[in-house]
């Protein structure tokens, strides 16, 4: 079974140190608008969420791509977008359920998780371990459920 | 199958174009009217190469975009020739498109000599096609190539808001020359000719998407309904491992 980045966000922080470091790796620079990672910051609940790709099995992204620019990375399972063949016509990045392919306008590409090939450096880089690299299991996602009251409060400061 | 470039045995699959073989092989051919989403046109013939393929005697010249790899054959991508049919495309172009920075740059590289400059529809449009593609590609075909001669340009039918287009931009991202005007402003996107209103996102307000491009997601599957932008998606994110749990 393939690995999937597992997100605790009662862990997290929200030091953005995964965004920096994404941003860098990938794009260069130090640059949250370039992180394929994004801390969601809900100020009220003082609650951050980091948002990533989650790599779905039946991908919204590739699915809607006209041109079939957005493929499985054999090793990883990771969608990634060949930009050589992207029309940058923005489907996907209307089309993920989660946000997570977007649009980077000053470089005309199309940017979203590639799990840095199977090393991701947002894990390495974490300090209070919010983020891990794990096999996709459903008792991980139980792990949680003692922090369902904290979600309820965030989400209706989302609203 | 053996294929020799500019003097280096390189191997190929039987069938595919030159452009493709160089590409993989990373010999840079210069193309305009090229995309890897649909392959070469053989329009703007920038990517001409000299071909000897076996049992023939002397070399010819081909779009390498287009041409397709069958036999044994000798390529040679730089030469005399090559260069100054490269540079009198470059040349006439440049009166298309002179100011587009992608068109003063090569007609330095290349040295053409300044013609004077034509006035054209769209400005700086050097008729490469890659729009009218782009488009089919995303199944609408609004755009076409209209006219001829002199006045050919690229149009919706009548220069009319098409119904086929639903202000999705890949036209104008393609564009080499940003020749594909696109204006957006709060709740509307102008391209075309046509006015989009924009659609909201239901929890923030923000304007995210043309309702077409909405429909044609949904016509794709069941994509794009929530009507939420990619932050508030970000926040559905969270949501959503909080529905996991329970
Ligand atoms: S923007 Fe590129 S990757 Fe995304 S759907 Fe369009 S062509 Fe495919
Ligand atoms: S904006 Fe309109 S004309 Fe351009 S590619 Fe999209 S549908 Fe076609
Ligand atoms: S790229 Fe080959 S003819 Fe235009």
């Amino acid at each position: 079974m393939s690995k999937v980045l597992f997100v605790e966000p009662e862990k997290c922080t929200g030091c953005r140190s995964c965004e920096l470091i994404c941003s860098f790796i990938h794009a260069g620079e130090f640059n949250p608008l370039r992180s394929r990672i994004s801390i969601i910051a809900f100020e009220k609940t003082g609650f951050s969420f980091p948002a990533v790709c989650q790599q779905c099995s039946v991908a919204a992204c590739m699915e809607v791509c006209p041109v079939g620019a957005i493929s499985v990375d054999e090793a990883t399972g990771a969608k990634i977008v060949n930009h050589a063949v992207c029309l940058r016509c923005k489907m996907c990045t209307i089309a993920c359920p989660f946000g997570a392919t977007f649009y980077d306008a000053d470089h005309d590409l199309i940017i979203k998780c590639d799990l840095c090939g199977g090393d991701p450096e947002c894990v390495k880089h974490c300090p209070s371990g919010a983020i891990s690299y794990r096999e996709a299991k459903t008792a991980n996602y139980n792990k949680r459920r003692a922090n369902a009251e904290k979600f309820r409060e965030v989400m209706e400061e989302g609203r | 199958m053996k294929i020799t470039v500019n003097g280096q045995e390189r191997e190929a699959h039987a069938g595919e174009s030159i452009l493709d073989l160089c590409r993989r092989e990373g010999i840079p051919i210069p193309t305009f009217c090229y995309h890897q989403a649909f392959g070469g046109q053989g329009a703007c013939r920038m990517c001409m190469v000299e071909i000897k393929e076996d049992g023939q005697s002397r070399s010819r010249l081909v779009a390498a975009c287009t041409y397709p790899l069958t036999k044994t054959a000798e390529i040679i991508t730089e030469s005399e020739q090559i260069q100054r049919i490269r540079r009198t495309i470059v040349m006439l172009l440049a009166r298309r498109a002179g100011e587009n920075p992608l068109l003063e740059e090569l007609s330095r590289a290349y040295g053409a000599a300044h013609l004077p400059a034509i006035t054209v529809e769209p400005a700086n449009c050097i008729l490469c096609g890659l729009c009218i593609h782009a488009c089919a590609e995303m199944g609408r075909s609004a755009i076409w190539s209209m006219f001829r001669g002199v006045d050919k340009r690229i149009a919706t039918p009548y220069d009319e808001a098409s119904d086929d287009c639903m202000g999705c931009a890949a036209c104008a991202r393609v564009c080499p020359t940003q020749a594909i005007k696109v204006e957006e402003e709060d709740a509307v996107r102008k391209i075309w000719n046509k006015t989009f209103a924009l659609v909201s996102c239901s929890r923030c307000g923000k304007y995210y998407a043309t309702r077409e491009e909405l429909e044609y997601l949904s016509k794709h599957g069941d994509f794009g309904q929530q009507q939420l932008c990619e932050t508030c998606r970000k926040k559905n994110l969270a949501y959503n491992i909080k529905t996991f749990q329970q």
